[in-house]
């Protein structure tokens, strides 16, 4: 069944066998490691962001820290790793040990440097030893010299001259991987593209902070009673990085091939980021939890999708959902819907009721007696909250009502107080310019 | 359970709205409360919803039959066939319970405040989990209170009436702190039991008593036997392996055959037990069958994997012993199940000519507890029925005289720990209000 279809992908002329990477991390950061994953399924890797030896690299002890979700393990990773701490001539055999026992398994050279020579050496030897590809990485979060890691994605003309830099003096290909810790990520994908990037990759982790211990008031991780704002990364990231890369998708001015990153552990989410505009995917917290194993799952689980839905190259998929994703001012809003209760599956634990009435429109009503709940329909602002807390899969489901149908408005409470008010109401007409 | 096992419990609860489980404890205790404050990491909170309605909420998570009160109510069973992870299994909240009482006396979180005292004293007579949540809720309430324990130490069924694996002599340690540190004056080694004695302490200066003496006499199947060596009842045994005498029952038990009477929770523990502490060959005889047994599913259970031989369908009618009055064996008739009785279970037969004899080097009655004859005595005011228990008010542990209250099994006759503790509780709540009354 599975090798009915076509998983590899060409991006930037360069060919991976399935389009699951490593991405620049821990998880990449020797050929002992690599040589594993390249084993487990993984078709290419984004090695661990080298370093020219100019300035030593040190990480804090510890580096990382993590938010649970209840028993939930690792919602979310906070790290204050840096870049390689190898020395860069150990970095470099480690890319020609690869090179020359996995030919077919591309090497992406994430480089780091904190001015343009620096930049261009870093390049220049990665190509020299072996590279098939570079990735700039203009988005470190837990940088805190001007000129480099986030700062730079932040300082769109830097990253506009160090990418052109760059690709002056390489022939491969070169990816400019972007920093989520701004508003609108287009525009410096744009100076990218500019400076003549061939594909952009994103996200970077977020800056965030994990948990503040509640005994030393020391935000974690508690580098020796020090804490920062640093990236963090993981399943809990996974729809900013999904926002970032479907507004970059859309932009026609970009159209430059798209590496997605943040969140990815199961096929699911690697597809989510390939329909949204992603060729490749990149991968680290999801192998900080659970391995490289992981992508024997994804590898699976995505060529039997194909195999189900009938679609025999993943790169069929790239972009798919994109046609439906819209400005939410192209909505129907004419068209409107309330819950539907299969009741012969309720179990009475009545978590729809509270959060309905607390946190929704007060549709429901209790028969204590049964422990059931009755949906009033007229009541039901379809938010589908219910939906979500209820235990049962598929019980509480969504229907359109007929057009003529309309909801109840929210009672007031006291109507008497109307002879209270002080009002008139609003009837300027607003500006042309502002009519969005 | 330790705290990411409670945390992943918790998780896994449905957070109902006006939750079952909430409505199966017969002591009023609030699992969905205290759960939803382990959900919401208000673990402080959800140990003061404990202690606050059950100062023995240590205890009850350990001994309490959850699986047929609150968790038998449990949403989550009902999530079984529409979603894995309920599968059929509701929130360990007996466990949860406990691991909360537990974690209290490890991070030394103490959860009620000194109240402002009151004068009047009164007497708790027996320091089981009826007399101590008597105790603890009057002293919570400014009362001086003094526990009258005719043991040698303090925990009556809770010490001398269950076993270690179940509940440690430090468990029941940290127990009774809580309960001292209310103010709750024990005193041990004291029994009330001179004829008019109970009745006395209100001449005493106590302005109100509590009676939680329990039921320590054993019923026996042959009552007008002389004893026989090696012949115990449950009362006997689960006392001699807490109260200094546990070496001595292991010396009896090692590598030789014992056998146990009897089919209820107490049956179990006592040959569970017995294989716990080295018996090569343990017997439960019992004369009905599997299914009608009293004791707990999880309980039979657990005897069976602790390598007991459950003998079905044989009634016992008597003992061989040999030159010397050591028991060496037990005369059984095989039984059948007939005709339902009095209680809807089959009633065992007797087998006509099948009487035969296990050879046993030890023997535990197990067919149940009773008041002692002359107790009564001690409250010769106090209306007792035809078997010695006391007749007291259900809803406030009233006596037929005034001032006197009673609760657990001296009144309800063998029954749970939960069922003692909210006695005891309702108990001083009426006497309180008794107290408060004669004030005025």
């Amino acid at each position: 069944m599975a090798n009915q279809v076509d998983l590899s992908v060409d991006f930037c002329g360069v060919k991976f066998k399935n389009p699951f990477l490593l991405s620049s991390s821990p998880v990449s950061n020797s050929a002992e490691m690599v040589e594993k994953a390249f084993e487990a399924g993984w078709s290419g890797v984004v090695f661990k962001t080298l370093n020219s030896d100019r300035l030593p690299i040190i990480h804090p002890s510890p580096r990382m820290h993590c938010v649970h979700y209840g028993s939930k393990k690792e919602m979310a990773v906070q790290n204050v790793e840096q870049i390689s701490d190898r020395p860069l001539k150990h970095n470099l055999m480690e890319f020609r040990y690869l090179k020359k026992n996995y030919p077919d398994y591309p090497i992406v050279a994430s480089i780091m440097g904190f001015f343009e020579d620096e930049w261009v050496y870093l390049a220049q030897v990665a190509e020299d030893n072996g590279a098939d590809m570079l990735e700039l990485n203009f988005s470190c979060p837990h940088m805190c010299i001007e000129g480099s890691g986030h700062k730079v994605g932040q300082a769109f003309h830097l990253l506009e001259r160090f990418t052109a830099a760059v690709k002056k003096n390489v022939s491969i290909p070169v990816i400019a991987k972007m920093t989520p810790n701004i508003t609108d990520m287009n525009e410096p994908a744009l100076y990218a593209k500019n400076g003549g990037a061939d594909a952009i990759s994103a996200i970077n982790t977020v800056r965030g902070i994990s948990e503040v211990g509640l005994d030393d008031w020391v935000p974690r991780p508690s580098v020796f009673g020090k804490g920062a704002i640093s990236g963090t990364s993981g399943p809990a990231v996974k729809p900013i990085g999904l926002n970032f890369i479907s507004a970059m998708a859309q932009c026609e001015e970009l159209k430059l091939p798209l590496s997605g990153i943040g969140g990815i552990e199961t096929w699911v989410d690697a597809l989510e980021y390939i329909l949204l505009g992603s060729s490749t995917v990149q991968v680290t917290t999801g192998i900080m939890h659970y391995g490289y194993r992981i992508v024997a799952d994804m590898i699976e689980g995505l060529s039997d999708y194909m195999v189900q839905r009938g679609i025999g190259r993943v790169t069929d998929l790239v972009g798919k959902a994109l046609p439906n994703l819209h400005e939410t001012d192209q909505f129907e809003l004419d068209r409107q819907g309330i819950t539907h209760y299969d009741l012969d599956r309720c179990i009475g634990c009545g978590q729809c009721l509270i959060v309905c009435d607390d946190a929704a429109g007060q549709a429901l009503e209790w028969d204590s007696g049964t422990r059931r709940p009755h949906l009033i329909e007229d009541k039901c602002l379809s938010c589908m909250l219910c939906s979500f807390v209820c235990p049962v899969p598929g019980l509480i489901s969504f229907k359109e009502m007929p057009r003529d149908w309309n909801r109840q408005e929210t009672a007031v409470k006291d109507p008497g107080l109307e002879k209270e008010l002080k009002y008139k109401p609003f009837t300027k007409e607003a500006p042309n310019e502002c009519i969005a | 359970m330790d705290l990411a096992q409670a945390v992943a419990e918790a998780d896994r609860c449905l957070l109902c709205h006006d939750a079952p489980c909430s409505t199966g404890c017969p002591a009023d205790t609030h699992p969905a409360e205290f759960i939803r404050k382990l959900r919401f990491k208000n673990m402080t909170g959800a140990i003061r919803t404990i202690k606050e309605n059950n100062i023995l909420g240590g205890a009850c998570g350990v001994l309490c039959p959850t699986q047929r009160l609150c968790e038998e109510k449990c949403s989550a069973r009902f999530a079984s066939e529409n979603r894995p992870e309920g599968a059929d299994r509701p929130i360990q909240i007996g466990a949860i319970q406990r691991f909360l009482v537990e974690h209290a006396w490890k991070i030394g979180f103490t959860v009620f405040d000194r109240p402002e005292p009151r004068s009047e004293k009164v007497a708790v007579v027996g320091s089981g989990p009826a007399g101590l949540s008597c105790a603890a809720e009057l002293a919570k309430a400014g009362f001086p209170v003094t526990v009258f324990e005719a043991r040698p130490e303090p925990g009556g069924v809770l010490r001398y009436g269950v076993v270690s694996y179940r509940c440690g002599l430090d468990f029941l340690a940290n127990e009774l702190k809580d309960v001292r540190s209310l103010g709750v004056e024990m005193q041990c080694n004291m029994p009330i039991d001179q004829p008019g004695g109970a009745e006395k302490l209100l001449d005493d200066g106590y302005r109100a008593v509590f009676l939680g003496p329990g039921l320590w006499d054993a019923a026996r199947l042959k009552p007008d036997r002389s004893p026989i060596d090696g012949l115990f009842s449950s009362v006997d045994y689960l006392s001699a392996l807490r109260d200094g005498r546990f070496d001595e029952m292991v010396k009896r038990a090692e590598g030789k055959t014992v056998a146990v009477i009897g089919g209820g929770s107490v049956a179990m523990d006592c040959i569970e037990s017995a294989a716990k502490i080295g018996a090569a060959d343990v017997y439960l005889i019992y004369r009905r069958s599997y299914s009608q047994m009293p004791a707990e599913p999880d309980e039979r259970v657990e005897a069976l994997e602790a390598g007991v031989h459950f003998l079905l369908l044989n009634q016992p009618v008597d003992y061989v012993a040999d030159e010397n009055n050591r028991i060496t064996g037990i005369k059984l008739v095989r039984t059948r199940l007939g005709e339902p009785d009095d209680s809807g279970r089959r009633r065992p037969e007797n087998v006509p000519d099948s009487e035969w004899v296990l050879a046993a080097d030890m023997v535990v009655e197990a067919i149940g507890n009773q008041a002692p004859a002359e107790l009564s005595e001690c409250y010769p005011g106090v209306d007792v029925d035809t078997h010695g228990l006391i007749q007291a008010d259900s809803k406030t542990g009233q006596t037929s005289v005034p001032g006197i209250f009673a609760g657990g099994d001296i009144v309800r006759g063998p029954a749970l720990v939960v069922n003692a503790v909210q006695d005891g509780k309702i108990a001083a709540q009426a006497i309180i209000k008794y107290l408060n009354q004669r004030e005025v």
